[in-house]
């Protein structure tokens, strides 16, 4: 009977070693990952909540030392952030209506498709100068609807590459079949492909929200900040990043108590928006 | 072969069977009217599409218009002078250059093997029930604005660094000669590594969960033909499925550190704020970003507003050509395996 | 439009038969180009009013390819086209002028895999319906109901039209798509291997169907099938390599062929 030769030997021992090691490591290294999102969030808990009550909903930001809420930084953000999705879907969801239906097969697609993926991943600071320069710096003042802008120009890339990637995985048979009886091509698009992604393309409106919703960089000069109440959509607008930015770098305490409750809101509304839209993505897969 | 005759051409509806009414629709006219409609859409998804490529467009141009009194007062020293002094008004992008840069090193310095080692651990270690959580654990962490790493860092990590981990490193490096210098200095606990750490935390999720897909996409045929061999699982993570998956992991660590050169929040709390480069990781400096987010309100002076722009515009160039090469190397990718 | 003078057919026809008989689709020198493969090779051919025509042939023949002329559905993709003469009555479906989405609504298409709209079972019919008339509720009701029985659906799911149409079985969503094709009242009907996604249950229903609408329409199937096409059709084309071998009536083509190459065929010599 032959014995598995180098069973026993020292390479073989090296080998296992080293194996043994370096699956170690990979263990270590997820433990440690992990254990970050442990700490932050964990963190985040502990400090917002303590600070979270209904005055924080209901009452504006207040001076130092006083109590107060952040009413004005979430409807700020609220409505900045509803014009910019306003603004960007429609204008995402028809380029990347273009690109997988009238533009699949055109070379314009093909340059579309790369520069919307380095707008996605583009620094977002940039984007805020870029909407500093053509309106703030045009109309002379800071304003809520520059903050939109650029909020939009964020948006855009992600419904574009969403909308794109769903309609592409509708099926050209389901498309040869709306043809067969005669329906006009526009109307192909939009009231069966758009029908049959329609879960998809949702999903990636939510998670443009959840993306826009932390954005900081670009309200820093477009939509400044506001300490009081203000509907007037032509003036700096308060939002609650760029709120969290002012109170956490402030020294004073109760200015950075509300800046860790707000930090919490962002969160929580971040990964609710990203709970939704995985559960849209399951039971699409299901159907 | 003869015909044996012909219909008139008129368009008429059959009739289908057992309807009563004989319907004479004309249908050439509702479809000529929807033609109109048709040609419409397209030419708006067009249209649509080319503003993408407009917004690239005036991003570059309006950056550059921004920038040309700076550019075109300093030159090429712009990006070899150290000194910012709104006073003089004498500008030079290198300290912010210089944080970008190291930084964004330290960051992918440890981002990179432990995202690998994760995605290993993800594909052949983790048993199945487990492998859902973890992965939807690496998004959370993904999905985390920066903004919330921004303060956890000034407000936890910082004090950490600066009351164990810094002065440890202080007296371990002390008397090794060339490393001393880069673990230099008191512990202010914000600065450089601060923020490189903080960054490669964010930067983390990226790298772990787009080296996960590729290594997930490696056909299992290989894998078992290596461990048919007797090879280990390390051995088959190293000479089969890395190499396999070499072009995506370098697109998806290239994306990465277009993410971690651009980051703005989460470094702007913890990087110190200093325009200056010193030799330890330890002090204080700055970045591009981060400059430009605690200045641009308070520049005063057309001068200090381009410089800043300017400064916009030279990260908005490292980015561009990081994140082009990243998509270059996924798209050679995708043709390769064929998705 | 005079038609142009046209080469004698290289192919074995039978021509006493098809007197009395109109002539709705007339294929003549038809070629057809993947790119710059040439998929079909000067065919020649003709479908009848009231009669059921069958494609049959081994893989690859051009058969499917054949009938996707016959309502331009090629015409969505790039690098595919057609040359020569293919006349519905008096029109030249070819031409660059001619409308397709009138073409389509004239000739419909059911397909191999059934496709139902993401909608209801009712949406799904009156969805092409609306799109050319304007009729009220209980008319359009009352056409749905017709293009359901007419289809042999009306029974299983006249209780749930409000149910979702890719909740059906196989079976019944290929019928519904024949319902769909009906409804928008085409002349002429062209089955592209309808039942190779079905049981034999389903099948035989939707071969006794086909029996039902030939009457009032002209259609056309492309099966792999023989045995099918002996049961459902009244005349027979035989493809091989992107050409029309042989044509002619169904029982004569399965008894008698003219061509080696046909019987060898039907004889399953290959396949």
């Amino acid at each position: 009977m032959v014995m598995i030769s180098g069973a026993s030997s020292p390479l073989y021992a090296k080998r296992r070693r080293r194996n043994v090691i370096t699956m170690g490591l990979s263990f270590a290294a997820t433990a440690f990952g992990l254990s970050w999102l442990v700490l932050i969030l964990g963190v985040l808990l502990w400090e917002g909540f303590s600070g979270l009550s209904l005055a924080v909903f209901t009452e504006m930001t207040p001076p130092p030392g006083a109590a107060g809420g952040l009413l004005n930084p979430i409807i700020g953000s609220l409505v900045m952030t509803s014009i910019a999705v306003a603004i960007g879907t429609p204008l995402g969801m028809l380029a990347g209506t273009y690109m997988a239906e009238y533009g699949r097969y055109d070379k314009l697609t093909t340059v579309v498709r790369f520069i919307n993926d380095i707008l996605l991943s583009a620094p977002s600071i940039v984007i805020g100068l870029f909407v500093y320069e053509i309106m703030v710096a045009q109309m002379g003042h800071f304003s809520g609807w520059a903050g939109a802008v650029s909020l939009a120009v964020i948006v855009v890339p992600v419904v574009v590459r969403t909308t794109e990637d769903m309609l592409t995985l509708v099926p050209d048979t389901l498309r040869e079949a709306a043809a067969s009886i005669g329906l006009p091509r526009a109307l192909m698009i939009t009231k069966v492909a758009y029908r049959a992604a329609r879960a998809g393309m949702i999903t990636g409106v939510l998670l443009a929200i959840a993306r826009i919703s932390g954005e900081t960089a670009p309200l820093l000069f477009t939509a400044l900040n506001n300490q009081f109440w203000s509907t007037d959509l032509n003036a700096p607008v308060a939002s609650l990043p760029v709120v969290i930015f002012q109170f956490a770098l402030s020294p004073y305490k109760d200015w950075q108590k509300l800046a860790w409750t707000g930090a919490l809101i962002i969160t929580l509304a971040v990964l609710a928006l990203s709970i939704i839209a995985r559960l849209l993505a399951a039971q699409r897969k299901s159907s | 072969m003869q015909p044996a005759g012909r219909r008139p051409v008129v368009d008429v509806a059959l009739q289908g069977g057992t309807m009563s009414v004989a319907e004479q629709v004309d249908r050439a006219k509702v479809l000529q009217r929807l033609r109109l409609g048709d040609a419409a859409f397209r030419h708006l998804t067009r249209a649509a599409a080319v503003t993408v490529l407009v917004i690239l467009g005036g991003i570059i141009v309006s950056l550059i218009h921004g920038s040309w009194p700076a550019l075109r007062t300093f030159g090429f020293s712009f990006l070899t002078q150290t000194s910012w002094n709104p006073v003089t008004e004498k500008f030079g992008a290198l300290a912010p250059i210089y944080g970008t840069v190291v930084t964004s090193f330290i960051a992918m310095l440890i981002a990179v093997p432990v995202g690998l080692f994760i995605a290993l651990f993800l594909t052949e270690l983790c048993p199945m029930w487990l492998r859902r959580p973890i992965g939807i654990a690496i998004e959370l962490l993904a999905g985390i604005p920066s903004i919330i790493y921004g303060i956890w860092g000034l407000f936890v990590f910082a004090p950490f660094l600066q009351q164990y981990v810094q002065p440890f490193l202080i007296t371990v490096f002390g008397s090794v000669p060339v490393l001393s210098t880069l673990f230099e200095g008191p512990p202010y606990g914000i600065g450089i590594l601060t923020a490189g750490l903080i960054l490669a935390i964010m930067v983390l999720p990226f790298i772990t969960s787009i080296s996960r897909d590729v290594f997930e996409a490696v056909p299992p045929v290989l894998k078992e033909a290596a461990y048919g061999l007797g090879c280990t699982t390390w051995e088959v993570a190293r000479y089969v499925v890395l190499p396999y998956a070499r072009v995506g992991v370098i697109g998806g660590v290239m994306l990465g550190l277009g993410r971690a050169l651009g980051e703005t929040m989460a470094v702007t709390f913890v990087i110190g704020n200093a325009h200056r480069i010193s030799g330890s990781i330890l002090a204080p400096g700055t970045t591009i970003s981060a400059t430009i987010a605690n200045e641009f309100t308070e520049a005063v002076g057309d001068l200090y507003t381009s410089a800043l722009i300017a400064l916009g515009l030279i990260l908005f160039a490292i980015t561009f050509i990081v994140l082009a090469f990243a998509r270059l190397m996924l798209m050679r990718l995708n043709t390769r395996v064929g998705v | 439009m005079s038609v142009a003078a046209f080469t004698v057919p290289t192919v074995t026809h039978a021509a006493s038969s098809v007197e009395g008989l109109l002539e709705k689709i007339s294929i003549r020198n038809l070629d057809f180009f993947y790119g710059d493969n040439r998929a079909l090779k000067n065919i020649n051919c003709s479908l009848y009013q009231g009669k059921v025509t069958a494609f049959v042939g081994p893989s690859g023949c051009g058969k499917s390819t054949l009938l996707r002329v016959l309502n331009r559905m090629y015409d969505l993709y790039p690098n595919q086209r057609a040359s020569g003469h293919v006349q519905l009555d008096d029109e030249d479906i070819l031409a660059s002028s001619q409308d397709l989405n009138l073409l389509r609504a004239k000739v419909g298409m059911v397909f191999q895999k059934p496709t139902p709209f993401p909608m209801t079972i009712f949406e799904n019919i009156a969805f092409g319906i609306r799109l050319y008339e304007r009729l009220s509720k209980s008319d359009l009701e009352g056409r749905v109901q017709h293009a359901l029985q007419r289809a042999a659906l009306w029974e299983e799911v006249k209780d749930k039209l409000n149910a979702n149409g890719l909740s059906l079985s196989g079976g019944q969503q290929q019928r519904l798509c024949i319902a769909r094709t009906v409804a928008v009242r085409p002349e002429v009907i062209l089955f592209d291997e309808p039942c190779s996604a079905l049981d034999p249950i389903s099948t035989a229903k939707i071969e006794e169907l086909i029996d039902e609408l030939k009457d009032d329409y002209t259609i056309a199937i492309v099966t792999h099938n023989m045995q099918q096409a002996a049961r459902v059709s009244d005349f027979t084309a035989f493809m091989y390599l992107g050409e029309l071998v042989e044509y002619g009536e169904t029982t004569r083509m399965f008894t008698t062929p003219n061509d080696r190459r046909t019987q060898d065929y039907i004889t399953g010599r290959f396949g």
